[in-house]
């Protein structure tokens, strides 16, 4: 179907496009919109995820929206150069992370770009240890890291996989101070080499993902590549949100059991750490903020109908629809807890 | 099972495997090009289908790429670099035709033979795979390196050039992605902007082999003489399916090395055929042969590219985990229709499984039976004249180097930067094909050589992880022994041509 | 084993160790090649003299010129209309049309008139088809 509709615009666009050049009423989105993103895989959870939401858009909207895998970098240059409206981006809590961490090429996205609506959550974020491993909690763990046993654990270092290790090192900080210290990093890189580091006994417990591990989960115990999960980082309200069928061998409430509150990884003794990845919208600070309003509209419009709520589920993803305003506002808190969580594992 | 195999599903690998043979036919369009592009068409038409035509345009893409490599001397894709070592050389001769059949069949059996791998032996395969970590990695990658040797006509040239390759893939950032870091080096001031991710290889690929290829052709004012005769197809030299008499071995040994190279996640498409050439010329009675047009050779390099398709699929489809880029993109066709893939992807979705099996064996005979018929086709390629061609394959150059990552101008000029320094490398007495091998293999052997040592902290780990790596051992002094005995040779002779 | 075989890497550090392994081992590779080659790169400047004596100068620069515009103008044309791949449309016509005519050795006017439809058709067909079912981005 798209195919069709994508075969006629192009053929006819090329005259129209001709005689519509650049002085377009600014106070919408253009006939043909690159929405960019932080990843350069069309396989993984941002690609899946706006394109969704470009598809969604794009019709609602009677426009183009094309997305492309040009990765962190690549993109938030692409995001700079083009102040019309026809660049979007889409990415998730990377963006602000990977300046938390001080990684090459990522710059404050509060202050350098305009944080655009939030639409979907990847609640999968978790923490695995082997089948044959003696902790069998989160609470295991933090009692060896005490008695002064050394715990690694597999991340990759810089973002999103890396929160959750540092939020582990803050609540062993936390309950018990010094024995952060006894919590390392392995740093690797994509998820088939944390699997590995684990396979080749380099690491304890690595940074994982529901969708990716859940099936190693529930290979029999005496499998070598089988593993168990310790940890989802992802908050209760979130999870409960997913299917009860949950994925694969594992329902929502056997999914229910690692995340906050039945597993608890504390943030200051008193609340939880917990961590969502959710996917929002970034737009260069000189575009017209009627454009924002725009697609505001399109997304409150689009998320009403319904539709798009049922293709984010079939793809294990949350619908987390927020307009701008609110977006900001609980991006910008969120940014400020996790700031402090890697300000304080640092600062010692 | 038979209820998925509707006309639709046949038809759909069929158009796959056709489109994929254009794609990879095309200097500057990839097979995974060809699965990105069309992944998003295969969520209206569900998942068996949908795999069907990505499947076709895997297996053909991956085959494609052996037209250009032979008759223009551009590999059509990144791992049919090795197929132009002697391809080129046999058209040259005017043994283009004889070169393709040769390179379809073997691309036929490295295809069927990867396949039975998957199917029979997928998961225990998956299982031996896991044992190669950094380490054993890291010397699979050495022992490819070392063609490096082999390949050279003049070796202390030849391996400046390889190393150089592997310096200048190096520059940019140490990726984050792969285990590194995330910091800069190698990039001169003032260019970060543009260098921060480093050269991609695409672009660098065809500038050197495409780009060079057009400027060294208009340094000499595009010659006309060469339109006929230098890219001949040529009748003069006949084709029959003896010639794979003496080569049985050799198609096997390639096909497994194929099929096993694909399975190792992280090591990648190209380094499959480097290494299926470098073992046959290695053990071949007459290895001087090699690069001047011996069949053994293209033999060697097809049915170790396309012994990939299956292998990649292994650690896919048991382990969740893609064994080269292409089979990273599949990924998202599960995904997009809520299938999980990993260790217990085959025991949960039987039917799946066997319907991609089956369109694997449709793909590979529709691949054969339509690139074996259709030579005389490929033929007229060479026909046009190039005043004609040349500022085609420009251009479709620039649109490969613009879409591979999705439109980013640097990457064109990337070819055009890689083209001059083609030119130049040659004046220079410089290699290119160890240059773009170093190029290929570098950034994988920096991160299992420096991740070795990081986990390890101990150089002789190289030599005591496991039997593997001493057998990886045994692999890489033969080799080595057997490029500096016939470098001696061949001085001896003073046949050398450097 | 001795100590002299251990190694201990610093992650933050990681990035410089095997590209200064590897610089190491191209400056003495490179020093090599001096070493053995030394009389031939003494002649250079006269090798490079014959290089450009022999070369078609208006072909070889002539390309790189053209192929420097087309890839200057793609860009700020393709942003007249954005998102469209007009900058490829209009530019790759030209480009194409005026490589095939510096490549060509006589200009009879049926050769000129063929490759002028080529220049013409084959950019349009290709920005048809990416632009269109493949839906990918172009300058």
């Amino acid at each position: 179907m798209t195919i069709k509709r994508r075969t006629f615009l192009a053929a006819t666009s090329a005259i129209a496009i001709l005689a519509t050049p650049v002085a377009l009423s600014a106070q919408e989105l253009p006939g043909n919109v690159r929405m960019v993103i932080g990843s350069t895989s069309t396989g993984g959870d941002t690609y899946q995820n706006s394109s969704i939401v470009a598809e969604a858009l794009g019709e609602h909207l009677g426009i183009n929206i094309r997305v492309d895998a040009v990765g962190a970098t690549e993109a938030f240059k692409a995001l700079e150069r083009d102040s019309s409206g026809s660049t979007i981006m889409i990415f998730h809590d990377q963006s602000y992370l990977g300046h938390l961490y001080g990684v090459q090429g990522y710059e404050d996205p509060f202050a350098n770009y305009v944080v655009g609506p939030t639409v979907a959550i990847n609640p999968g974020n978790a923490y695995l240890v082997p089948a044959d491993s003696p902790y069998q909690s989160m609470e295991d763990i933090f009692t060896a890291a005490a008695n002064g046993e050394r715990v690694r654990v597999a991340i990759q270092p810089g973002g999103v996989s890396e929160i959750g290790f540092s939020a582990m090192k803050n609540a062993a900080s936390v309950m018990s101070p010094g024995s952060e210290d006894n919590i390392v990093p392995v740093n690797t890189g994509s998820q088939s080499d944390k699997n590995q580091a684990m396979w080749d006994d380099l690491a304890d417990v690595i940074n994982g993902s529901i969708q990716a591990n859940e099936q190693f989960t529930q290979l029999p115990e005496d499998d070598a590549t089988a593993m168990r999960f310790v940890w989802i980082t992802a908050r209760p309200g979130t999870l409960e949100q997913a299917p009860a069928e949950g994925m694969g061998g594992t329902s929502r409430d056997e999914l229910l059991q690692y995340a906050s509150p039945q597993t608890s990884v504390t943030l200051d003794g008193a609340e939880d750490f917990t961590f969502d990845k959710e996917f929002f919208f970034l737009f260069n600070p000189d575009m017209d903020p009627a454009i924002i309003d725009q697609i505001d509209t399109a997304l409150t419009e689009i998320f009403a109908a319904g539709e798009i709520q049922e293709r984010q589920k079939a793809s294990f993803f949350i619908p987390n629809f927020l307009p701008s305003e609110e977006a900001r506002a609980h991006l910008t808190e969120k940014r400020d807890t996790y700031g402090q969580v890697i300000e304080q594992i640092s600062a010692e | 099972m038979l209820e998925i195999i509707t006309p639709l599903f046949l038809m759909l690998i069929v158009a796959g495997t056709f489109i994929g043979i254009m794609f990879g036919a095309i200097p500057g369009m990839t097979a995974t090009m060809a699965v990105a592009v069309s992944l998003p068409l295969t969520f209206p038409l569900g998942l068996e289908n949908g795999l069907a035509l990505l499947l076709g345009l895997y297996v053909g893409g991956i085959a494609g790429g052996l037209v250009p490599a032979v008759l223009l001397g551009i590999p059509g894709t990144p791992s049919s670099l090795t197929t132009t070592f002697d391809g080129y050389p046999m058209s040259k001769k005017g043994e283009g035709e004889k070169a393709l059949r040769i390179g379809i069949v073997a691309s036929l059996v490295g295809g069927l033979f990867s396949l039975a791998v998957l199917y029979f032996f997928a998961p225990p395969l998956a299982g031996f795979a896991i044992k190669f970590s950094y380490v054993e990695k890291f010397l699979i990658i050495f022992f490819a390196l070392t063609v490096l040797a082999a390949l050279s006509s003049d070796m202390l040239l030849g391996i400046f050039s390889g190393v150089l390759g592997v310096f200048i893939s190096l520059v940019g950032t140490y990726d984050i992605s792969d285990g590194g870091n995330g910091k800069l080096r190698l990039v001169p001031p003032g260019t970060e902007y543009w260098l921060d991710s480093g050269f991609s290889l695409l672009p660098v690929l065809i500038g050197i082999f495409g780009l060079t290829a057009i400027l060294a052709q208009a340094e000499l004012g595009m010659p006309k003489e060469l339109d006929a005769k230098d890219i001949h197809v040529g009748r003069r030299s006949t084709f029959s399916f003896s010639i794979f008499g003496g080569q049985i071995t050799n198609l096997l040994r390639s096909s497994s090395i194929g099929t096993f190279v694909g399975m190792l996640p992280g090591v990648g498409g190209s380094a499959a055929s480097l290494l299926s050439y470098s073992y046959a010329k290695t053990f071949s009675k007459t290895p001087e042969k090699f690069g001047k047009g011996e069949p053994a050779g293209v033999v060697a390099s097809e049915s170790g590219n396309n012994g990939l398709t299956g292998g990649a699929l292994v650690p896919l489809l048991s382990l969740g985990i893609p064994g080269d880029s292409t089979t990273a993109i599949l990924i998202g066709a599960f995904t997009l229709q809520g299938i999980q893939v990993g260790p217990l992807f085959i025991t949960n979705n039987p039917v799946t499984w066997d319907a991609m099996i089956f369109a694997m064996l449709i793909a590979n005979i529709a691949m054969f039976a339509m690139m074996y018929f259709a030579i005389r086709y490929f033929a007229l390629l060479v026909t046009v004249p190039k005043h004609i061609l040349f500022p085609l394959i420009l251009m479709m150059c620039v649109i490969g180097s613009y879409t591979i990552n999705y439109g980013i101008m640097f990457d064109v000029w990337t070819l055009l930067i890689f083209g001059l320094f083609g030119w130049l490398a040659v004046k220079l007495r410089l290699e290119l094909a160890p240059f773009i091998i170093g190029f290929i293999l570098g950034p994988s052997a920096e991160v299992y050589f420096v991740k070795s040592l990081e986990s390890f902290g101990d150089y002789t780990i190289f030599f005591t992880k496991s039997w593997i790596a001493a057998a990886l051992w045994v692999l890489i002094i033969g080799s080595l022994a057997m490029s500096i005995v016939l470098a001696i040779r061949a001085g001896k002779n003073g046949t050398q041509d450097g | 084993m001795g100590a002299w075989t251990q190694v201990s890497i610093d992650f933050e550090t990681s990035h410089l160790y095997f590209p200064t392994l590897i610089g190491a081992l191209l400056v003495v590779l490179g020093l090599a090649i001096l070493l053995r080659d030394r009389a031939r790169i003494a002649g250079a400047g006269r090798y490079w003299r014959d290089v450009f004596a022999a070369m078609d100068k208006l072909r070889f620069f002539g390309t790189i010129v053209l192929t420097v515009l087309y890839f200057i103008l793609m860009v700020p044309i393709g942003r007249i209309w954005p998102n469209t791949g007009m900058g490829f449309l209009l530019c790759s016509g030209p480009y194409v049309l005026l490589t095939g005519l510096l490549f060509m050795h006589e200009r009879p006017w049926r050769q000129v008139a063929a490759l002028t439809a080529i220049a013409i058709a084959g950019p349009a067909f290709v920005w048809w088809l990416f632009t269109g079912p493949f839906f990918l981005t172009l300058p």
